[in-house]
């Protein structure tokens, strides 16, 4: 069944292939359109270089008219994600254009990663560490951007079970 | 319904024709007799006084609507446009006329009315087709609008984005779709796209309440379904009264009237009891024990002076202290007494005073409120009263009327008092709070005074009544023309 929703999702996707952006990647799950898996590679001369961070987007019939709803699914130690992975960015919530795509979505979320905003905090911690002890903030960082690679590992372990 | 209504016309009983009554008196006595009356107050002394107009919502648009046409026609724009530069512009018609007449294109560039130039999009439309950015549909070139920004998208996308602005309750405030763009739509232009007349209605309804909370000289009345707005001519933290659902409010923020605390402190107040709630539970319990011979005791009236029925002993239901020591000028027990080498304590020893001192303040300012809804009560008794000793030849009804008139000064200087506790919880140690908390002590000791000899008066103690009510007022007035700060 196509709606705007669905329809806007298809050209979403088809620019994502046609043109992708560096570092972030993007793809609706199997069979439902309206679910979408993602991947951000930490950006470079940043403490997430190299990690590989998973989320997921969901999107309602209301796209593009609202936002979907992103979260980090790969655990996440920076002053703008809450503990459950969900993002506090104003383009996702107040500052939402029907123009941004899904494209536009995760090049803001990997900006955000450049440039944490620690005067709005989801992290308090992260938030503080990011002001007043630059090293041990990287620190935290560097050890979730190795978690990020052994989901990697468990995801291949989980796949290589279901083979055989 | 947009008669003049001033502080003095307060004393209202539930009867019209005897507040009728009073407003001549009051006229008679105003007017002729200026010269023998030096001890009441005139209306520039009242450190109350206010006036506001109560207004119907067809006045107010009326009133409105002639803001926005005189401002068309010395402009030469638009209505909507009108509309949205008093709205942004707290309805200062001159303030925008002047800057209008200084630069026309950066003033409506800066009130997000016309699209500055570097922010104008580039895509035309080329040939007879055009797609739509956010719903991917190739449609025909007429089915597109833009505004000023030419961000062009289709009238379903337009639509379907006003409705879901609308139903959050965005009207005046709906900006365009274009990434970055912050250009405000237009009245006329959501009007020509919106499908649904609910819609249209709905944005209207909303876009109503949003331009009288833009213009300082209004306020809607707080009341509940209440539809009256109040007019005034300065923006002032005073009394209002509304005559159709009786609520009073203060206009500068239309919360509860609060002087002679100001609008931001009591706000910070109201919040920290809201944050306390829990650890003043235990306060609100409404028995204590008598002092003397520990008979449990259920405060039934406003009034803080006790008098245990069993062993008739006098004491202050606040300090649970002899009432002798209350009645004389030394009143301490609104005085909060601070440990003066606080600054040396621990920190466990200062939260625990803090605390305590929150506790002092807020035990006081909700004990009042109590006495408040108590002395309603007592107001009935009183009209039930006069009723019985009407019938028995006691008195004669216009005789008796001075009591009610007493119960609604004790409820006026009361509320009074109720709000100087918020305000000396944040006044600073000093000779200031000094003599903020004598003033209130000798207010609250007057109101005392005259709560008592309400609940108990008789006819024959008329004189005795109103010069309580003399003093009580007098202390009232005092207090707030030395602290209240508008």
């Amino acid at each position: 069944m196509s709606t705007p929703a669905r329809r806007r999702l298809m050209r979403d996707f088809k620019r994502l292939q046609e043109d992708p952006p560096a570092g972030v990647s993007g793809a609706p799950t199997d069979n439902n359109i309206m679910v979408w898996n993602a991947v951000i590679f930490g950006p470079h001369d940043t403490p997430f270089e190299d990690g590989t961070f998973k989320l997921t987007i969901e999107f309602t019939e209301e796209y593009p008219n609202k936002p979907p709803t992103v979260r980090f699914v790969s655990k996440m130690f920076h002053p703008n994600v809450y503990a459950d992975g969900s993002i506090c960015l104003d383009i996702l919530q107040n500052r939402w254009s029907p123009t941004y795509d899904v494209s536009a979505i995760l090049t803001s979320i990997q900006s955000l990663l450049h440039d944490p905003n620690p005067n709005s905090p989801a992290n308090n911690e992260a938030a503080q560490l990011y002001r007043e002890n630059r090293r041990e903030y990287e620190k935290k960082v560097a050890a979730i951007v190795q978690e990020s690679w052994n989901d990697d590992e468990d995801d291949d372990d989980e796949e290589e079970g279901e083979k055989s | 319904m947009s008669g003049q209504m001033s502080q003095e016309s307060d004393n209202e009983y539930s009867d019209d024709h005897i507040e009728d009554d009073e407003d001549e008196y009051d006229n008679y006595y105003y007017d002729n007799n200026d010269d023998l009356d030096l001890d009441k107050p005139k209306k520039s002394d009242d450190p109350e006084y206010f006036e506001f107009d109560l207004l119907k919502v067809e006045d107010v648009e009326r009133l409105l609507n002639e803001e926005v046409e005189a401002l068309c026609t010395s402009l030469k724009i638009t209505p909507s446009l009108a509309k949205m530069l008093l709205h942004a512009h707290g309805w200062q018609r001159s303030l925008i006329i002047e800057r209008h007449q200084r630069d026309p294109e950066k003033f409506l560039v800066d009130s997000r009315i016309v699209a500055d130039k570097k922010n104008i999009s580039q895509d035309n439309i080329m040939g007879l087709t055009h797609t739509c950015p956010i719903c991917v549909q190739q449609l025909s070139k007429d089915e597109f609008q833009a505004l000023s920004c030419q961000h062009l998208f289709c009238n379903e996308c337009w639509d379907m984005h006003f409705n879901i602005q609308i139903n959050q309750g965005l009207t005046t405030g709906i900006e365009c779709m274009g990434k970055d763009c912050k250009l405000l739509v237009p009245e006329d232009f959501i009007c020509g796209i919106l499908k649904d007349t609910s819609m249209r209605e709905k944005y209207f309804k909303f876009s109503f309440t949003d331009l009288i909370k833009s213009h300082s000289q209004l306020r809607f009345c707080p009341g509940p379904n209440c539809s009256i707005v109040v007019q005034a001519k300065e923006p002032k933290a005073k009394r209002v009264e509304c005559n159709m659902c009786k609520s009073t409010f203060c206009f500068r923020c239309g919360i509860d009237y609060h002087a002679p605390t100001d609008c931001d402190t009591i706000k910070k107040w109201l919040m920290k009891c809201a944050d306390d709630s829990e650890t003043a539970n235990y306060i609100s319990a409404n028995t204590k024990d008598c002092p003397k011979c520990h008979v449990c005791i259920e405060k039934n009236g406003g009034c803080n002076h006790m008098q245990c029925s069993k062993c008739k002993s006098d004491f202050c239901w606040m300090c649970l202290g002899e009432w002798k020591t209350h009645g004389s000028e030394y009143y301490e027990c609104s005085r909060f007494k601070e440990n003066p080498n606080i600054a040396n304590e621990s920190v466990h020893v200062q939260a625990r005073e803090a605390l305590k001192k929150y506790l002092f303040y807020y035990e006081r300012w909700e004990n009042h409120a109590k006495s408040l809804t108590l002395e309603e009560q007592t107001f009935k008794n009183i009209s039930t009263r006069i009723q019985e000793k009407v019938m028995n030849n006691e008195g004669t009804w216009i005789a008796w009327q001075y009591l009610l008139k007493a119960a609604d000064l004790l409820k006026k200087c009361r509320y009074s008092l109720q709000y100087t506790y918020p305000y000396a919880y944040y006044l600073d140690r000093g000779g200031r709070k000094e003599l903020f908390e004598y003033q209130q002590a000798q207010l609250e000791a007057e109101v005392e005074n005259l709560s008592w000899k309400v609940e108990r008066a008789e006819i024959s103690d008329t004189g005795e009544l109103e010069n309580l009510m003399d003093i009580a007022e007098k202390r009232r007035l005092t207090l707030l023309k030395d602290f209240l700060e508008v």
